[in-house]
C-alpha cells in the first residue's frame, strides 16, 4: 500500500491521452499520448508504448517511446527498448540491444547551453579571419596588376595561373622593367608549354588544344564527355 | 494485481481509457472510461466524468458518474454530480450533491 501511494501506474490496459504531471514515481505499461513530467522516476516498462515528452529526474525506458526524454539525473534505455526523439541528461545509458533515433546530449542543461553558446559565437569568429585571409591575396595580386597594367594590354595572363607565384611576381614587376618581366614570365610559359608539347610529340599525343587554352586561360576547359544529346550515345551504339 | 493508479502528488489532464482497475489517489480532471473498477481514495481530487464499472469514492468528485454496477460513496466522500447506477450506496458522512438515477 505504501509502494502504491509513492508510484504512479498506468496499467498495461490503460490509456492516457493528455498531461501527467507532478511529483513521485511513474510506471507506464501502457499508452500515454500527451505529456509527462514528474519530479521523480519514470519508468516506461516493456509494454509501455510512450508518445509524449518525458520529462523526469530518471527515465528508464524498456519499452517504446516517441518523443524526447529529458532528466536531470539519467536516462536509462535498455535492451529491447525503442526511442524515437531526443534525449538529453547529465548521464545517458543505452543497453545492448536498446534502438535509438534521435539527439543524444549527454551534459547538464545548465552546462549544456554556455557550452553551446561559446561554440557558435567562437564559429563566426575563426570565419572572419579566413575571409581577411581570402582577401588579402587577391588584393597583393590586384596591387601587382594594376602596377603592370598601365603599359600592358590588360592580358595579365600568368598571374591567375598560379595564385600563389603572383605575390613573388608583384615585387619583380615593381623592380625591373613591367614589359621585360613581362616577357620573362611569358618566354618562361611558352618554354614550358614548348616542352609540354616536345613531350606530346614523344608520346604521340597532339597538345595543340592544350597549349591553346593556356594561353587564353580565361575560357573553361572542355567538358570532358562530348556534349551530345539525350538518347543520340544510344542509338550511335546501335549503328 | 497491477492496475493503474494515479499516486498522490500526480496530477492529470486529458483522458484515461482503461480495461482494468483505476485507483485515484491524485489529482485528475478530464474523463475516465474504465471497463473494470474505480476507486477515488481519500484526499485524491476528480473534476471528471466517469463511466465504468463499480465505483467506490472516498474523495472529491466533481462530474457525473455512470456506472454498470454500483456506486458507493463511503465516509469522507464529497461527491458534486449526478450519479446513474443500478445499486447506489451513501455512507454516514459522505457529502452528496446531485441526482440520482437507479433507472438502468
Amino acid at each position: 500500500m505504501a509502494e502504491t501511494t509513492a508510484t504512479t501506474v498506468i496499467g498495461r490496459a490503460t490509456l492516457v491521452r493528455g498531461r501527467v504531471t507532478g511529483m513521485g514515481d511513474l510506471e507506464i505499461a501502457g499508452h500515454v499520448e500527451g505529456e509527462i513530467a514528474c519530479s521523480g522516476e519514470a519508468l516506461v516498462d516493456t509494454s509501455g508504448l510512450v508518445a509524449a515528452n518525458i520529462n523526469a529526474r530518471r527515465i528508464v525506458v524498456r519499452g517504446a517511446v516517441k518523443g524526447d526524454l529529458i532528466a536531470d539525473e539519467f536516462v536509462h534505455i535498455e535492451a529491447g527498448a525503442k526511442v524515437v526523439g531526443n534525449l538529453r541528461a547529465a548521464r545517458i545509458a543505452i543497453a545492448l540491444g536498446g534502438l535509438v533515433r534521435g539527439q543524444v546530449q549527454t551534459t547538464a542543461p545548465a552546462v549544456a547551453r554556455p557550452a553551446a553558446r561559446t561554440a557558435t559565437a567562437s564559429a563566426p569568429l575563426r570565419a572572419p579571419n579566413t575571409l581577411i585571409a581570402a582577401t588579402a591575396a587577391p588584393a597583393a595580386a590586384r596591387e601587382a596588376r594594376a602596377a603592370a597594367a598601365a603599359p600592358a594590354p590588360a592580358k595579365a595572363a600568368p598571374a591567375p595561373h598560379i595564385p600563389s607565384a603572383a605575390p613573388v611576381v608583384a615585387p619583380r614587376l615593381v623592380s625591373a622593367p613591367v614589359v621585360a618581366a613581362r616577357q620573362v614570365v611569358g618566354q618562361a610559359t611558352q618554354g614550358a608549354q614548348a616542352t609540354q608539347g616536345a613531350q606530346d610529340a614523344k608520346t604521340g599525343r597532339d597538345s595543340m588544344p592544350f597549349g591553346a587554352l593556356q594561353g587564353s586561360r580565361r575560357v573553361p576547359p572542355p567538358p570532358v564527355v562530348p556534349v551530345l544529346k539525350k538518347g543520340t550515345k544510344a542509338v550511335q551504339k546501335k549503328r | 494485481m497491477a492496475s493503474t493508479v494515479i499516486g498522490a502528488g500526480i496530477t492529470i489532464e486529458g483522458e484515461i481509457t482503461s480495461d482494468e482497475d483505476v485507483v485515484v489517489q491524485g489529482t485528475f480532471r478530464g474523463k475516465l472510461v474504465a471497463k473494470d473498477a474505480v476507486t477515488i481514495e481519500q484526499g485524491a481530487m476528480v473534476e471528471a466524468d466517469i463511466a465504468s464499472g463499480p465505483v467506490a469514492i472516498s474523495g472529491g468528485v466533481t462530474g457525473n458518474i455512470l456506472s454498470t454496477d454500483r456506486v458507493d460513496l463511503q465516509t469522507g466522500a464529497r461527491v458534486i454530480g449526478n450519479v446513474k447506477a443500478t445499486r447506489i450506496t451513501i455512507a454516514d458522512g459522505a457529502q452528496f450533491k446531485g441526482n440520482v438515477d437507479m433507472d438502468v
